[in-house]
């Protein structure tokens, strides 16, 4: 029983958490101190334009700022830009830049290096850049300080792009005339942010040291940032236990141990700062299989997944039911006003009866295959949720284990599966988040987390292609709108939860979430406290 | 024994002998060469059958690429060459010396290898040496109480070590000693930035080993224990013996100045064959224990297909393997003269 | 009738053999029995997570971290292990056995290559072959017994081959060739069955070994997703090893008195089928 109630409070502390999710700054800030902090698993390069991988963007955002940043409530703040200025037909950008910023070799930043890193390295090499600039056409630079965008069609979700984990500020001198994606400078960056590159011993830590020239003066506080690279999840909360790291985030601790971390007195426990990076667990259909490419078939196992279960035992509370597919921290897009599925056997037998897949003398009515991201251990568990669930109402699945390539392929380039088990993130925009998993243009073989239901619905695409260049905010928020509703209806995919991430860090280390980037911030505020 | 031969051997045997060594040395370099080929091109066979490729995994994590993004990538990469065009490439890189390069990592595979390498190096001495030595005593103890409670007692434990899975066990030692007891840490191989002198830096890295290279040796352990034991058996009923028996020389003396020596000739060979058993050991107990070698390496190689790397690791475990056997193989002939480097 | 008394007369004189047979049998009965006392699908999410053993009568053994019956798993288990196992070393010996004939008794050239084939894959360390192969070929119930097949093959051959060589030099094979047998024939009439003690005696060993590996495989991920293996319910439990340790330890000790069971049986067998050889 002592078991069942550690759990109960774990879902209250999650609840509690969601709360107290404010970024505010806390008490008077003091120099000195290592932060030392948890990467899982080791990155490939440490510089977010040329790889956006989550990894990767776990250290990118200390040593490469953007032009803005943003609170939890998507305002902008300045960065290396100090002010903007959109012309009314949405058209013209133009951005007045930071004096004074040096690169850590000592070159000084300017708005050429604003050109090149839009124009040469996120136009073009950028795995979401090159969708979210396509109508950017040039950067014009008619002094250092001052960069003007100039667009053919208006794309206000630009200016929710511009952090620096998304489209990084990179310097000029050094990616000129190279090949960016092999520049040796991606594994030892020279960025303008308050932390620089000091060595990376493969398998083992990545070590980042204070900017003594940062143009913020007096920041950033700590010395040193060390990232300690620990591919096991127990021996992660060991390190954070033990106080040997002071900071993890994401998946950092098997989701069970979090309760019993919670309570140690040197630790906190924060869902505070991924109002910028939010994710939601989806279940997609492949349309092109024949029982699937019936829509009461696919609310039939709709109806057989216990959401309640998954967010109880499978996300231990770190994660809502979802209620549509546009996360509900996206307040302006998110309805929940659309068709829902509750778990419902009774429900589902009747839909697939109606469909005409009456049980066989077996008791089976047809078989599927279940294939998971293999990204987290949830996917896995929720897809032996799902089986178990399906099999109740006589539909026999299977599960698929793959390493990443064989499921990647499987799912975006063969379109060789039924259901596929996933989590995405909705980023900042719809434009970028959402739209890739409806709009029919989107079924890009070879295109990872694209349209891989191959759901084609001209209606759709319809209001997908309106919202697009579509500058006004109410208008935009209707047309989303009318997307979820849909979506809802059709079922080519389903949210299942909505992913809420925490972070676990030493009571001591403070500062960590000034804005709605936390983890992706530059941590120039970040102090410890003595 | 081996003294009485040896003082009898005159120059001239031993110019011959050294001549044979040579002809032996160089008969089983072009052997191991031919085998090194052969693996490079059966692992490349496989890796190739397989669906997917390293930009498949790079796209994926970055959640969402265009068609010319990963074209472009391919490109870049040589990854849109046929595939005995990319082979031949390969073997004709290996050759010079150049194990290719680690798109996934981003630096060259024989870097990456040499980073990794000195952590596995001291994870496997420590077990060998660890499993050597405890199988070596635990046999002398054993076989020097043949068929008492303690001899029996031995015989179980090493039966028990035999069965465990090395990974489980390591598992329940992070529970123990770890978490329970808090006595040793259960994760990495030193603690970062801690300031450490030398000597406290070297007990840092001690306390970290050993759990998984007990982990790592208790198999090997239990094949020494048992191998000693029936080693010094056999010579204990050797005539030699029967006459330093007969001569009154004590127990003790009989047993570590006549037996051991001899008893310990068999199980060189058995240090060779460890490797390879150790190298694939290293897989779990390095992801176990955190610990940054080849083996966690070689896992995280597989699950991002990373060809390149996983071929290099493949081929360099392999060269290890070959590499401690022509070594066991040249001690053995070294200590015992009666066998012929033939 | 009487060769097979006087087999068990000598496999009966050791102590540990005997328990070890014993021990096998009862592996064997939970394997064939076991399901039909503990009927259930070791997947079901019987009862709420995290329930320690000897908490419920119901779930004696306690549950895992989504509320799955841990003794259904283990006895489910039990089937997949020896199943993998058997099967892995059938399919070792038909390929070694094939090998080491081929090359014992026809030598030369045939010997040459084929030996050196042999050598190569056991130059590979072998778990991270199986590792690969599994890997790539997408772990299931046929590509985990193929995988342990394929590197496990070489001793065997070995094995057969020396057997082979020794063999074919004895009187009554020559005397087999002088009256004009046919090769096959001789092959396997006149030398296999007398190689077949030093087999049996491998065998035994190889199918703990083969469990051990699945083990491996299933504790690294890559074990059939849709079986329930005790490798398989390590790594489940290895998440959450800090709070519910047991989910990772029963099964362990499940794989640990089979694997015990089958060396001390291999042993046994030894004894008894090679009397000549002093054991010690």
């Amino acid at each position: 029983m002592t078991r069942f109630s550690l759990r109960i409070s774990a879902l209250a502390l999650a609840a509690s958490l969601a709360l107290s999710g404010q970024a505010i700054a806390q008490g008077t800030p003091v120099r000195g101190g290592t932060l030392s902090m948890i990467l899982n698993p080791e990155p490939p390069v440490l510089v977010t334009g040329v790889n956006s991988a989550s990894p990767v963007a776990a250290v990118s955002p200390r040593m490469f700022e953007g032009l803005a940043t943003y609170t939890p409530d998507f305002k902008m703040v300045p960065v290396l830009a100090t002010s903007w200025d959109q012309s009314a037909d949405g058209k013209t950008i133009t951005f007045k830049l930071r004096p004074n910023v040096k690169w850590h070799d000592g070159k000084p930043f300017t708005s050429a290096d604003v050109q090149f890193s839009f124009m040469d390295i996120l136009k073009k090499v950028h795995s979401r850049g090159t969708a979210t600039y396509l109508h950017l056409i040039a950067v014009e630079t008619p002094d250092p300080l001052t960069a003007i965008f100039k667009l053919d069609e208006p794309s206000p979700y630009i200016m929710r792009a511009l952090a620096g984990v998304e489209s990084p500020i990179m310097p000029k001198h050094i990616y000129e005339g190279s090949d960016p994606l092999k520049n040796p400078a991606n594994v030892k960056p020279i960025g303008t942010g308050p932390f620089k590159f000091k060595e990376w011993e493969r398998g083992n830590y990545i070590m980042l040291e204070r900017n003594p020239d940062y143009w913020d003066a007096g920041k950033p506080y700590l010395d040193a940032i060390i990232f300690r690279i620990i591919p096991d999840g127990s021996a992660r909360a060991v390190a954070l236990e033990s106080g040997a790291v002071q900071y993890g985030t994401q998946y950092v601790v098997p989701l069970n141990d979090v309760a019993r971390l919670a309570k140690l007195p040197n630790l906190n426990v924060t869902t505070a700062g991924y109002e910028y990076n939010t994710s939601v667990n989806y279940l997609e259909f492949n349309l092109r299989r024949p029982y699937l490419q019936d829509r009461r078939v696919r609310q039939a196992i709709a109806h057989t997944i216990n959401t309640d279960f998954l967010v109880k035992n499978v996300w231990f509370g770190f994660a809502t039911k979802a209620t549509s597919p546009v996360t509900d921290k996206q307040k302006d897009f998110h309805t929940a006003n659309v068709p829902q599925y509750p778990y419902d056997l009774k429900k589902a037998e009747q839909l697939l009866d109606e469909a005409g897949y009456k049980k066989g003398a077996d008791g089976i009515r047809f078989k599927v295959t279940i294939d998971w991201s293999p990204s987290g251990e949830m996917f896995k568990q929720t897809a032996e949720l799902l089986r178990q669930g399906l099999q109740r109402v006589g539909i026999q699945a299977e599960i698929r284990n793959s390493d990443s390539p064989t499921y990647l392929r499987r799912v975006w380039t063969d379109n060789d599966f039924d259901i596929n088990i996933y989590s995405a993130s909705n980023i900042a925009d719809p434009v970028i988040g959402i739209q890739r998993f409806y709009w029919s243009k989107s079924i890009q073989k070879g295109v990872t987390y694209s349209n891989g239901s191959g759901y084609n619905n001209p209606e759709m695409d319809k209001i997908l292609e309106s919202a697009q260049i579509e500058n006004d905010p109410a208008k935009r928020r209707k047309l989303y709108e009318d997307t979820q509703r849909l979506v809802m209806t059709d079922l080519p995919n389903m949210g299942l939860v909505y992913i809420q991430w925490f972070t676990i860090h030493d009571k001591k280390v403070k500062n960590l979430n000034t804005t709605g980037l936390g983890p992706m911030e530059s941590f120039a505020d970040v102090y410890i406290e003595k | 024994m081996t003294m009485a031969t040896e003082s009898v051997g005159a120059g001239a045997a031993r110019r011959a002998s050294r001549e044979r060594l040579a002809r032996y040395l160089a008969r089983r370099f072009g052997q191991a060469a031919i085998t090194l080929i052969a693996i490079v091109i059966l692992n490349f066979v496989i890796l190739h059958l397989a669906p997917g490729d390293a930009i498949d995994v790079l796209a994926g994590e970055s959640g969402g690429a265009g068609p010319e993004y990963l074209a472009q990538m391919r490109k870049s990469y040589g990854l849109d060459q046929p595939i005995y065009v990319q082979m031949v490439q390969y073997l004709w890189n290996v050759a010079q010396l150049n194990f290719g390069f680690s798109f996934r990592n981003n630096v060259s595979v024989l870097e990456l290898i040499m980073s990794r390498l000195p952590a596995t190096l001291l994870l496997m001495i420590a077990s060998i040496l660890l499993s050597f030595t405890a199988g070596v005593l635990l046999g002398v103890f054993a076989a020097r109480r043949v068929n008492t409670f303690a001899d029996n007692a031995v015989s179980v434990l090493a039966l028990l070590c035999y069965a465990t899975p090395l990974f489980w066990f390591g598992l329940m030692a992070i529970v123990l000693f770890t978490v329970k007891l808090g006595w040793l840490p259960g994760n990495g191989m030193y603690t970062i930035a801690a300031n450490f002198n030398w000597f406290e830096a070297t007990i840092d890295v001690l306390r970290h080993l050993a759990l998984p290279a007990l982990s790592l040796a208790l198999f090997h352990m239990a094949v020494y224990t048992r191998l000693m034991r029936a080693s010094m058996l056999e010579i204990y009923g050797l005539d030699y013996i029967r006459t330093a028996r007969a001569k009154g020389l004590s127990q003790r003396r009989i047993a570590f100045r006549h037996v051991l020596p001899n008893a310990i000739l068999p199980m060189v060979t058995m240090l060779g064959l460890q490797v390879g058993a150790l190298l694939g050991g290293a897989v779990l107990v390095e992801t176990v224990f955190g610990w940054p070698g080849l083996g966690r390496l070689a896992f995280d190689a597989i699950l991002q297909r990373d060809h390149n790397l996983l071929i290099g690791i493949l081929l360099f475990s392999s060269a290890l393997v070959i590499v401690a056997n022509l070594i066991t193989d040249l001690v053995y002939a070294m200590l015992d003269p009666r066998i012929e480097v033939a | 009738m009487q060769a097979f008394r006087d087999f068990w007369r000598r496999y009966r004189r050791k102590t540990s053999a005997v328990i070890g047979l014993v021990l096998l049998l009862f592996v064997f009965l939970v394997a064939f029995v076991g399901p039909w006392i503990v009927p259930g699908d070791p997947w079901d999410m019987a009862t709420m997570p995290f329930l320690w053993p000897g908490t419920n009568a119901e779930f004696p053994l306690g549950s895992d971290t989504l509320g799955r019956d841990i003794l259904t798993g283990i006895i489910h288990g039990s089937r997949v292990s020896l199943l993998i196992g058997f099967a892995a070393t059938l399919a070792a010996l038909g390929l070694g056995v094939t090998v080491g004939a081929l090359a014992g008794y026809f030598r030369g050239w045939i010997d040459d290559v084929l030996m050196r084939i042999t050598e190569i894959f056991q130059t590979v360390p072998t778990f991270l072959l199986a590792v690969v192969l599994v890997a790539i070929f997408k772990p299931s119930m046929t590509t985990i017994v193929l995988a342990i097949s394929a590197v496990t093959w070489p001793s065997i051959a070995r094995l057969v081959r020396a057997e082979f060589l020794s063999l074919r030099e004895r009187e009554f094979v020559q005397s087999c060739v002088v009256i004009g047998m046919g090769e096959t024939r001789i092959i396997f009439r006149q030398i296999l069955p007398n190689c077949l003690p030093p087999i049996i005696v491998m065998s035994s060993v190889m199918v703990a070994s083969a469990i051990l590996t699945e083990s491996g495989l299933s504790f690294l991920g890559l074990g059939d997703p849709n079986l329930m293996s005790w490798g398989t319910m390590i790594g489940i439990g290895r998440d959450a090893m800090r709070t519910a340790w047991y989910m990772s330890a029963l099964p362990g000790v499940a794989i640990l008195i089979t694997v015990l069971a089958l060396n001390l049986v291999g042993e046994g067998l030894n004894d008894a089928l090679n009397p000549r050889l002093k054991n010690h």
